[in-house]
């Protein structure tokens, strides 16, 4: 207690830090009597732990009384009362027609374009299809203002929404929907078809298929008969039109040979003219076919 | 090993973090499986590089190696560049774009090659439909200078690329000629929009930084919204403005959505208006000519800032339409005039 405090004057730290000693060893000494009644800290103790067992069995009696009503609840409505039953039948009634009303909501999906009122104007969801597959789904958030804008998409970025927007989303607001409809169907029949001949075709194709975001180039070398001796076969695939999922220009060569027999130029001519009518896997899915067939002919 | 593509390659490796350095090494997909296995990366860095290097050599590196290995480094580092924007467009009436991939490497690298013989280009394509393009830069009688290249990301079949901003500005006319004329565009023009986060210029110029969209199946959206009060807060304390407060954030939350911003460091505005004033016989009211001042807000991420200056009673809401109008128009240059 002698110390001199370094930091501090001598008759300061004897008020404070001494000072606070003598305090906690006032409070010490205090609560040691107080814990010289262990007794009555005790009855204390028993009398609440009864208590607490009390309002125990007072619950679990009011569980079971709540159990058994509900029972009962229950019973009666089996007994066909006619007042419960209408009650009954009118909510059933309700969720029944919010079932409904949901469904015929997802259902609109279906028809590829359907939307939401939002609080600035609507959000429209385009749906799309090809060839019956329900494929991916495009939003177009619009705000209804003067003038009419688009405030965020999730459109391709390499779709023309931009100038779709410029020629018809002031004027005429239908058109732009089907337009923007047009193009987004389009794109995804084509990427379907390229897809599908990468997964599914791979055996076929000598090498990668070439395509570009929009899927309106494709560019592509293939056999009809994977490890034959035949030479095979170079398109390519041009979709000028935007809006539709068939080529507009093939061209269809043989790799390694100037001078062609005829049979091979037929066969070459002929794929020229399936690529421009049929969509792309299906072109390929005939050449499997045609390629089993020989097989099965030949053993 | 040419010594100038083994230094290339030495100073690339040098700048790459350790704890990135097998993710790169894999992406470059130079050095087999089996050489990386060869190296033990726990060393210390240089000796990791000699190793490396090494093994370089023994493959034979080219230039056009190292220019990927250096996109590769770039495209992990993209916030190190400050990136311009730059939208083609093409004249009336012209075809449907065929893009064609090989077609537009051969024709911009010819173009280059064409006006300054000595030019490195090379090329990185990504999943997002992008190319990366790296140039080096020579002159008709230099060798391109590999350290300070120009890189460009073009988003094939749109009109947008983004261009590295570089000190070297005179090639900036013949980059943006190669890219128009390589691309099948007629013009190309730079927006006034600049910033380091490249996703977040994207995301802004391709106006897709939000991509909730309310529909039928979604939850309703809450209206109630807690105002990040404490639920735990007695109850006897109410706030006086709560009405204010909830307007706030219902303002907010309109002007800004629920959305995270895109990310931009600064917003920079030219004024050249008149002075207004109330006060007649004021000094600068009398001028004739406008003034002239720029003012720039700077932040680590300025959209979230503006975001949160209304809610924090920093500022009134809404807040004025010049800056809300930010990822809307576009651009985070302003030029502002008289009308």
């Amino acid at each position: 207690m002698e110390q001199a405090n370094p930091l501090r004057p001598e008759g300061e730290s004897k008020g404070g830090v001494l000072a606070h000693l003598e305090r906690l060893e006032t409070q010490m000494s205090r609560s040691c009597k107080q814990s010289e009644e262990p007794q009555s800290v005790q009855t204390q103790e028993r009398v609440l732990g009864t208590k607490i067992q009390k309002l125990r069995h007072l619950r679990d009696d009011l569980r079971a009384a709540v159990q058994h009503r509900r029972g009962s609840v229950k019973a009666c409505i089996a007994n066909v009362e006619p007042n419960r039953t209408v009650e009954v039948n009118e909510q059933e009634a309700l969720e029944e027609k919010l079932e409904n009303v949901k469904a015929v909501l997802q259902a609109y999906h279906f028809t590829g374009l359907s939307g939401k009122l939002t609080s600035q104007g609507v959000c429209v969801c385009i749906n799309t299809a090809f060839e019956g597959n329900l494929l991916d789904s495009y939003f177009v958030d619009l705000v209804i203002q003067k003038p009419l804008r688009i405030h965020h998409h999730s459109v391709p970025v390499f779709i023309p929404l931009e100038e779709i927007a410029a020629k018809y989303l002031q004027t005429n607001i239908q058109h732009f929907l089907f337009s923007l409809c047009e193009y987004l169907n389009a794109y995804s029949g084509r990427k379907y078809q390229a897809d599908r001949l990468q997964s599914d075709f791979a055996a076929l194709l000598t090498g990668p298929l070439q395509r570009n975001p929009l899927c309106n180039l494709l560019s592509f070398t293939y056999k009809l008969d994977p490890g034959g001796q035949s030479f095979p076969f170079c398109a390519r695939l041009l979709y000028k039109d935007l809006t539709a999922t068939l080529p507009t220009d093939v061209t269809v060569t043989c790799q390694g040979g100037e001078a062609l027999s005829t049979s091979w130029e037929e066969q070459r001519a002929s794929h020229e003219t399936l690529f421009f009518t049929k969509p792309l896997h299906q072109v390929f899915a005939s050449f499997a076919r045609r390629e089993k067939l020989d097989m099965s002919l030949v053993s | 090993m040419d010594e100038t593509v083994a230094e290339f390659i030495k100073r690339t490796i040098l700048k790459i973090p350790m704890n990135e350095l097998t993710t790169i090494l894999k992406a470059w997909d130079f050095l087999s499986e089996n050489q990386l296995q060869t190296v033990n990366f726990r060393q210390r860095k240089e000796s990791v590089v000699q190793h490396l290097i090494h093994l370089c050599e023994e493959k034979r590196a080219s230039l056009n190696d190292a220019a990927l290995l250096d996109i590769i480094y770039t495209q992990f580092h993209q916030h190190q560049k400050v990136w311009d924007v730059f939208q083609m467009s093409k004249g009336p009436g012209e075809d449907v774009d065929l893009f064609d991939m090989k077609q537009f490497k051969n024709s911009f690298k010819k173009i280059l090659q064409r006006a300054l013989k000595n030019v490195t280009v090379s090329f990185r394509e990504t999943e997002e439909n992008a190319v990366w393009i790296r140039i080096a830069w020579g002159t008709q009688y230099t060798k391109p200078n590999q350290y300070k290249p120009t890189y460009v990301v073009y988003y094939s079949q749109t009109p947008y690329a983004f261009k590295s901003s570089s000190t070297l500005r005179r090639n900036t006319p013949l980059l943006g000629q190669a890219l128009t004329i390589a691309s099948k565009h007629h013009q190309i023009v730079k927006m006034d929009l600049r910033s380091r986060y490249l996703d977040s210029l994207k995301a802004i110029v391709f106006k897709q930084y939000n991509q909730t969209f309310e529909t039928h199946n979604s939850t309703t959206p809450l209206q109630e919204r807690s105002l990040g009060l404490d639920i735990n807060m007695d109850s006897r304390i109410t706030h006086e403005n709560i009405v204010e407060k909830q307007r706030v954030q219902r303002i907010t939350q309109e002007t800004f959505g629920d959305y995270p911003q895109p990310q931009l460091e600064f917003a920079q505005y030219k004024l050249e208006t008149k002075f207004k004033s109330d006060l007649n016989g004021s000094i600068l009211a009398e001028r004739e000519e406008p003034l002239r001042c720029l003012i720039k807000f700077s932040s680590p991420h300025l959209l979230e800032a503006l975001k949160s200056l209304a809610p924090a009673g920093i500022a009134d809401a809404p807040l004025s339409p010049l800056l809300t109008c930010i990822p809307n128009k576009r651009k985070n240059y302003f030029k502002i005039r008289d009308k």
